[in-house]
């Protein structure tokens, strides 16, 4: 799918947009004007449903980084700083990670173009995917390794650094599975087997259900999330779903953190609203753990923490979870005042998971 | 020292001297000294030298003052064999050999013990203090010299002052040549050191500041100072004013009572007061009567209590007279005493008086003061025969309800008894008398009839009667006899204080003036800032004073520590006992951080680079003792202070305010001018297009006013872009080196080959304005840009 000069041509093309950026600033000291940059207020209050693409995408609120104020100048000069290191990897054929990038800003000679924190970092690089519209694989900027995996019938081939690589996600992985590459888009699917895709929050979860062949048993390709997932494992996700077919679902714990990251599965987490066409996977469903099961399975829980209340309280304003699913299961949830994990199933018995509990729910759900 | 104070606070320094001499005649003058040295401000050997250098100093600046004469004004101190010589030279109108002891040496025989006006003078005992004390302790006379105007040269004198009879004399008189038109010298020598020398240089420096129309030149053996005069306006000249009856002690009235002119009291009271009419006078003289010779209770007539007795009471008495005659007495009087509700001894006197001359001219009967006496003996016997029922309505009367009528009437039975008991039949008696009868009478009737009359109840019983009792129509004593009397001064001097008397008239102050504060302070301190506070005049005790308030903040001023107080009263600097001082107290009871001070705790002196500048200005300054170094605590003083400080911090504040935004501005203008030229310059690294120019985009961020030149051909265009929020007028001169032409809207000034275009264009917010004027190629150019602040002002040409 990719060839060399595919490459080349995306790269240039991402190289130009960056230089197209600073031309702007440019333009506007040449003006006289003030040097800004505007980009969409990043919060929940200002995330809209595009309903052509099914997607939650930013609105139209925008804030500006004007170089008027100390503060602005210097944040508008670190991403001159960061633009051309950018556009010099580009050219140069190299990549680095958002670490590197904290750190190689250390090196610059203009002190006040460092950076403060990896945080400021990581989102300036964020601030430069959406006004430059690309993303920050196509800069060449990768994350830290997040080890997510993938387990299931799925073969498919990795174009690697080091050359191609076919592998089957099944026969040629360890019980580790396969690990999704930072950028997903050079993997090729070859062919599969699988009837659905489930997504699982936590190491042990996934880890269980692999011991007890629950993805050889009803053909599943199983994606370790390992928390708040990745956008590579979103990005994933979402071709599996697109370009297989395969129905998406999630599992995850009861907690409020845990609808938090089927959301992000699902429909986009805010923080990366502007790569939610890219990333998100609408049609991905919430197998679970739900609090309507705690009370039906009477599993083992912890009472809400205050944070988990107001985690709960802020879900039911977030325009994601508008819906009577939602609403109904998260005031349940504030009413028991309590949470369950994932592993809390294992207290009716270890094989619970996967001969009782995801049967009968993806029964429900008319997965299985 | 004590009883001193509370009465020498007030007065003139003479007649506080004058007093102490009185009470010290048996001792000699320098044991006198030796015994007030403290009070005297020559307590130390170190004060000494800072008290004779003030006194010469102030003596110097009055004299040249009240001659009209701008003071240039030269002080030096030398250490000679041991001693210290003091010189002080003064441009004053000079003095006649007459006036030479008078000025230096009548230590304890002042002038103007009574004048109230704003002097330096009353601030000290005086130069003649000084002139005594170098006597005294370097046993060398005073030397004068003097030159007045009138041109016959200087003459020379040496002067001492004969401590056995403390009168002055002059040991050595000669002519002598001195360089300055006219004006008085005068040089003592006198044990001191020089361990106080800050405080010396303060006095100097802060006399410097007060008196910005003097020009005060300072030598001492390490160091000297030249104080430039700043102004050539005098101060005002004060007036003299009347001392108010409210502001004089007893001394000081016995003294005048002794120098008047004035025969009778009234006379004395309106002559020698300020705001003492006949009227005031008449109220005054009530009270000193009710004082002097106490009231006389009137009782009620007995038509009140039902009786009758009068008329034939004083047809008994009238003896030898016509039938007719006495009977017509005797019912005329009756009938009058029935008219009245009550009646005191001294108008039935002037009753009956009256009813006998009627009497007599209707009559033609002559009825002799015996018979008179006879008459008013035997009608007031009747008035006064049931004293007790009426004692006994004052007393109800006075007491509260639930008083049992047992006490009370045991109360009024026994205080009718003392006025029966009175060896003055006509009941004349003063307040204080009465109040030991309600007392006697209250403690009989305590111990007695076993009730209780508490202060309250006792001194309403005192009031009712008092309230009761009528002012006697004695005529006052003259001004002799009570000039004679302490006590019927002292009693004269209770009643000016009770009477009330219009405050005094404040136009006799002069303070050195809001403008003049500032130019004072502009002169020795090298500040950012300058304010100033006059107060309207208000009045204490009998004086008028004036606050004044001056601060200086910023620029060179000392930055670490608390801020610099001057002290002043009438101008002259307040050197020692600052902590004893209302100013000080008052000043550091102000929350200064609400003027945008550093004051830590929220009281006490505040922090900062400031000086802080108090005159209390009045026809008589109170200070806390004799030495004069500290300003009392009166509260209307303290009042006037308080009001008078805040209303400079506020002035302050809003400066500090605008400073404060101003550095601001300045910071981030700094940083960002740091950061936007790196950032053009990696931009134009970036894009690989030419290097960029902020200025413009500096400009528009700081909301500053910009100005820029742009030449088209022939043509030279300045244009000015106003970023900010508010109009500006900026003042544009540019100097080119070619004819301009004739710009519009400017003026233009040729000088020696160099053009001076001058525009005073008003730019709205937001908007530019274009200045366009002709030039040469080879034109210089030179661009300055007033009335705008340096922060908020960009020139790029």
């Amino acid at each position: 799918m990719s060839t060399e000069s595919d490459t080349d041509v995306k790269d240039e093309i991402a190289r130009e947009q960056l230089i197209e950026l600073a031309s702007d600033f440019y333009d506007q000291f040449a003006e006289g004007n003030v040097p800004t940059m505007e980009i969409p207020t990043r919060t929940k209050s200002n995330i809209v449903f595009d309903e052509d693409k099914d997607v939650w995408v930013y609105g139209d609120r925008t804030s500006t980084r004007s170089a008027n104020s100390v503060q602005g100048a210097q944040k508008l000069l670190k991403a001159i700083y960061t633009i051309e290191f950018l556009a010099e990897q580009l050219e140069e054929e190299r990549s680095s990670t958002l670490r590197e990038l904290y750190y190689l800003s250390e090196s610059w000679d203009e002190e006040r173009a460092q950076f403060s924190g990896q945080d400021e970092s990581n989102q300036l690089v964020e601030d430069l995917e959406i006004v430059s519209e690309v993303t920050r694989e196509d800069f060449h900027m990768r994350p830290e390794e997040s080890g997510a995996t993938i387990m299931g019938p799925l073969y498919l081939r990795e174009q690697t650094r080091r050359g191609e690589r076919e592998i089957h996600c099944q026969e040629d992985v360890g019980e580790g599975g396969y690990q999704i590459p930072n950028n997903p888009d050079t993997i090729e699917f070859l062919e599969h087997d699988a009837d659905f895709v489930l997504c699982v929050e936590t190491g042990g979860m996934r880890d269980r259900l692999v011991e007890n062949g629950f993805d050889e048993e009803y053909n599943v390709i199983i994606v370790h999330l390992k928390g708040q997932p990745a956008r590579a494992t979103r990005r994933i996700t979402k071709r599996l779903r697109d370009e297989l077919d395969l129905p998406v679902v999630v599992f995850c714990d009861g907690d409020p953190w845990s609808y938090r990251i089927y959301a992000s599965v699902s429909y986009g987490s805010i923080k990366s609203a502007h790569l939610s066409e890219y990333l998100a996977t609408p049609a991905a469903e919430y197998v679970g753990i739900q609090p309507v099961d705690i009370v039906n399975y009477e599993l083992p829980t912890d009472p809400l923490s205050d944070s988990d209340r107001n985690a709960l309280q802020s879900e039911l304003d977030d325009p994601r979870f508008q819906d009577d699913y939602w609403r109904e299961q998260i005031e349940l949830q504030l009413e028991i005042d309590k949470k369950a994990e994932q592993q809390a199933l294992a207290s009716r018995g270890l094989d619970f998971v996967t001969d009782t509990y995801l049967p009968e729910r993806l029964g429900e759900m008319d997965v299985l | 020292m004590t009883s001193y104070q509370s009465q020498l606070g007030d007065d003139g320094g003479g007649a506080v001297a004058e007093e102490l001499a009185e009470n010290q005649r048996s001792i000699s003058i320098a044991e006198f000294f030796e015994k007030n040295k403290q009070m005297l401000g020559f307590d130390s050997d170190a004060k000494a030298l800072v008290t004779a250098v003030k006194e010469a100093v102030d003596n110097a600046l009055d004299a040249t003052e009240e001659a009209n004469i701008l003071p240039d004004i030269y002080v030096e101190i030398e250490e000679v064999g041991g001693y210290y010589r003091l010189v002080v030279e003064d441009n004053g109108p000079g003095i006649t050999k007459e006036q030479v002891p008078k000025v230096f040496g009548k230590l304890l025989y002042g002038s103007r013990f009574h004048a109230r006006a704003q002097t330096r003078g009353q601030q000290g005992i005086g130069i003649s203090a000084a002139v005594l004390y170098a006597q005294l302790t370097s046993g060398k006379p005073a030397k004068v010299t003097s030159k007045t105007e009138r041109g016959d040269g200087a003459r020379y004198f040496e002067l001492t002052i004969d401590t056995d009879t403390n009168e002055p004399e002059i040991d050595v008189e000669r002519d002598t040549r001195w360089e300055r038109p006219h004006g008085t010298r005068i040089e003592i020598e006198m044990e001191g050191n020089m361990r106080a020398r800050r405080q010396l240089h303060d006095y100097i420096k802060h006399t410097a500041v007060v008196n910005p129309h003097a020009r005060i030149e300072f030598e001492e053996p390490d160091a000297s100072f030249k104080f430039e005069r700043v102004t050539d306006e005098l101060p005002p000249e004060t007036e003299e004013i009347r001392p108010h009856p409210h502001g004089v002690e007893l001394g000081t009235l016995l003294k005048m009572l002794e120098a008047t002119d004035s025969y009778s009291l009234s006379g004395f009271l309106q002559g020698e007061f300020t705001r003492v009419g006949a009227k005031t006078a008449e109220s005054i003289l009530d009270n000193f009567r009710d004082r002097h010779f106490g009231r006389e209770p009137a009782w009620r007539s007995p038509r009140a209590r039902g009786e009758t007795d009068v008329e034939a009471a004083v047809a008994d008495a009238v003896a030898n007279k016509s039938a007719e005659a006495t009977a017509a007495i005797a019912e005329r009087l009756d009938g009058a005493i029935r008219d009245r509700d009550r009646i005191a001894h001294a108008e039935l006197a002037s009753l009956v008086g009256e009813l006998a001359d009627e009497i007599e001219t209707e009559f033609d009967q002559t009825f002799g003061s015996t018979v008179r006496e006879n008459a008013v003996d035997a009608a007031w016997g009747e008035i006064i025969r049931d004293r007790a029922s009426d004692c006994y309505a004052l007393v109800d009367g006075a007491t509260t309800t639930r008083k049992d009528d047992a006490a009370i009437e045991g109360l009024a039975d026994r205080l009718a008894d003392k006025f029966d008991d009175q060896e003055d039949a006509r009941n004349r008696i003063t307040r204080e008398g009465l109040r030991e009868f309600v007392g006697r009478a209250a403690d009989a009737t305590e111990e007695y009839d076993d009730a209780t009359f508490g202060e309250t109840a006792r001194e309403n019983v005192v009031e009712a009667v008092w309230d009761a009792s009528v002012t006697v129509p004695d005529d006052p004593p003259n001004v002799a006899d009570v000039a004679g009397d302490r006590d019927a001064a002292a009693r004269l001097l209770e009643a000016m204080r009770e009477t009330d008397i219009l405050s005094p008239p404040t136009d006799c102050l002069a303070p050195i003036s809001e403008d003049l504060v500032v130019a004072g302070l502009k002169k020795e301190y090298d500040a950012d800032f300058y304010t100033s506070v006059t107060r309207d005049a208000s009045v204490h005790g009998g004086d008028p004073f004036v606050v004044e308030v001056g601060i200086a903040y910023g620029g060179e001023i000392e930055a670490d520590g608390g801020v610099d107080v001057l002290r002043f009263a009438n101008r002259v600097p307040l050197v020692y006992q600052r902590g004893a001082c209302a100013t000080v107290d008052v000043l550091k009871g102000v929350n200064w951080r609400n003027y945008g001070l550093d004051q830590p705790g929220g009281s006490g002196i505040p922090n900062g680079p400031g000086v802080i500048m108090v005159h209390v200005a009045s026809t008589s300054v109170p200070f806390t003792s004799e030495s004069k170094d500290a300003v009392a605590n009166i509260p209307e003083i303290e009042d006037e202070l308080r009001l008078a400080l805040q209303e400079a911090g506020r002035g302050m504040q809003s400066h500090l305010k605008k400073q404060r935004s101003l550095r601001k501005r300045r910071r981030k203008q700094n940083v960002i001018a740091d950061i936007l030229p790196d950032m053009a310059e990696k931009l134009s690294e970036v894009t690989g297009r030419e290097p960029l120019d902020v200025e413009d985009s500096l400009a528009r961020i700081m909301n500053n006013v910009l100005v820029e030149r742009a030449t088209d051909g022939a043509t030279v265009r300045l244009s000015v872009h106003n970023y900010g929020d508010t109009n500006v007028s900026p003042e544009i001169t540019e100097i080119v080196t070619t004819d301009p032409g004739e710009p519009g809207g400017a003026t233009v000034v040729e000088m020696d080959g160099e053009w001076f275009i001058k525009w005073s264009p008003t730019v709205e917010s937001g908007t530019t304005a274009t200045l366009e004027y002709d030039a040469d190629d080879d034109a210089e150019f030179d661009i300055s840009v007033d009335g705008v602040e340096a922060e908020k002002l960009t020139v790029n040409t």
